[in-house]
């Protein structure tokens, strides 16, 4: 059977299809009443079909107000886009509203220390992890900003700039172990360096090292950077003092420093040039 | 196509864990996620292509945080380099070692940091450094090695199942 079916399979198929066409041909033309055994059908038939072309009227009606709706969704969408702009831009003015405030706030320092040039910038990334307090800022020696500048905040001193790409720089605060501030007391012009410590880097604190066991410094005094420093310029200030300690060998003490700036949330800093020497910022 | 995905996993890695990831430190510890990646690789892969990820790891750490290039590279090279050499011998379904091997990364990494400090600064506490550096880093290293070890097995997988069909088509 299937063995026939696969030999005579196009010739079936070709008869088939004559055949279908034959009679519609033929019965085509016809126009005749319904006989019985169409009638019966029909009436079987019929209310089923009234059903579904009801179905498909409501699909069809319930479709068009779809449409309307559809309509009134876009204007509404266009409407919500509107109003989020809108919002958008509030927002938008309150920010500036707020940046106008920082960066007035900065301006007054800078005002501060008005003979120096000074570059407003942003930290962009931090470095992970305990050991060490490096970032990256978004200027770079496009914006005329190179190491050994100085990082400030409103406040005091945050650290310098270690190297310098095109748009971005490196910078070191000066919680990082690695950093030293030569620095002294304000009161009492004790000499001393400000280091940073790991194990108190994530409180925000770092240490001023080498001060004479002699020394008169008292905890709160204010500690500013002394002239010995190279790239520090004379006369910014850093934090104040928190504990006063002897060192083991009983010939130095060691201060804890409270930074004035929070370190630990830095927001928008200031680069300034101690080699440029311009009146305005 | 591996080279690709490699890079932008590293990259991506790099960006996020130095912007984003700072926001989820617990008392300032993140877990080292560039140091969870290369080891992963490395036991994924073997020693040569982690020891590739991990110079690449180290080479951004140490042009955007360092002050002298190298300390990095070395320290991810070298673990980098230890830890593939062990990729013949473990199943990659089992979550254990990698868990084991991370852990041990991180460790060697903060102590390394530790003893350069010691060295050079003669400025070591241990008993901080313990408790407050070192246990809290690797509890919390071992707890965020499965999904990044998960993500990095799916990856992987994907992408030998890729160099397997261009292989057989050439």
């Amino acid at each position: 059977m299937i063995q026939f079916w696969e030999e005579h399979k196009k010739k079936i198929i070709a008869v088939f299809a004559i055949l279908i066409t034959a009679v519609a041909l033929f019965a085509g033309g016809k126009n005749l009443n319904a006989s019985a055994l169409e009638s019966v059908i029909g009436f079987v038939v019929t209310p089923f079909q009234d059903i579904t072309t009801g179905i498909g009227s409501w699909v069809e009606s319930t479709g068009k107000s779809a449409k309307d709706k559809s309509v009134l969704l876009e204007e509404n969408a266009q409407l919500k886009e509107e109003l989020a702009k809108l919002q958008d831009e509030t927002k938008r003015l309150a920010q500036y509203e707020k940046e106008n405030e920082t960066l007035s706030a900065l301006l007054k320092i800078s005002q501060k220390y008005p003979e120096y040039k000074s570059t407003g910038t942003k930290i962009i990334a931090k470095n992970p992890g305990v050991w060490y307090n490096t970032f990256t800022i978004d200027k770079g020696t496009g914006d005329e900003v190179s190491a050994n500048m100085i990082l400030i905040s409103s406040g005091g001193v945050v650290g310098k700039i270690l190297e310098s790409g095109h748009g971005y720089s490196k910078a070191q605060s000066i919680l990082d172990s690695r950093s030293a501030v030569p620095a002294m007391s304000l009161r009492t012009g004790d000499l001393g360096v400000v280091k940073g410590d790991y194990t108190l880097m994530n409180n925000g604190l770092c240490k001023m090292e080498y001060i004479d066991a002699e020394a008169q410094i008292a905890v709160g005094d204010e500690i500013v950077t002394s002239q010995l420093s190279e790239i520090y310029p004379e006369g910014l200030s850093i934090g104040k003092v928190t504990k006063i300690e002897t060192d083991g060998n009983g010939l130095t003490k060691y201060a804890v420093i409270e930074p004035f700036v929070d370190l630990k949330h830095l927001g928008t800093l200031l680069v300034i040039d101690k080699n440029t020497t311009e009146a305005s910022p | 196509m591996r080279i690709l995905v490699t890079t932008g996993m590293v990259l991506l890695n790099f960006i996020l864990q130095t912007t984003l990831f700072q926001y989820l430190a617990i008392q300032g510890i993140f877990p080292n996620t560039a140091l969870v990646i290369v080891v992963s690789y490395a036991l994924l892969r073997g020693s040569k292509e982690g020891c590739i990820a991990g110079i690449c790891t180290g080479l951004l750490f140490d042009i955007f945080f360092a002050t002298a290039k190298g300390f990095y590279v070395l320290l991810f090279l070298g673990i980098s380099y230890f830890t593939g050499k062990g990729q013949k011998n473990f199943y990659r379904e089992n979550y254990l070692l990698p868990i084991i091997f991370c852990t041990m990364a991180a460790g060697i990494f903060e102590f390394s940091h530790f003893f350069a400090e010691l060295l050079l600064r003669k400025d070591g506490n241990l008993l901080f450094f313990l408790f407050k550096i070192f246990l809290p880093t690797i509890v919390y290293t071992a707890v965020v090695t499965v999904p990044i070890y998960r993500i990095l097995f799916g990856i992987n997988e994907w992408l030998e199942l890729k160099e397997k069909y261009k292989y057989h088509l050439f």
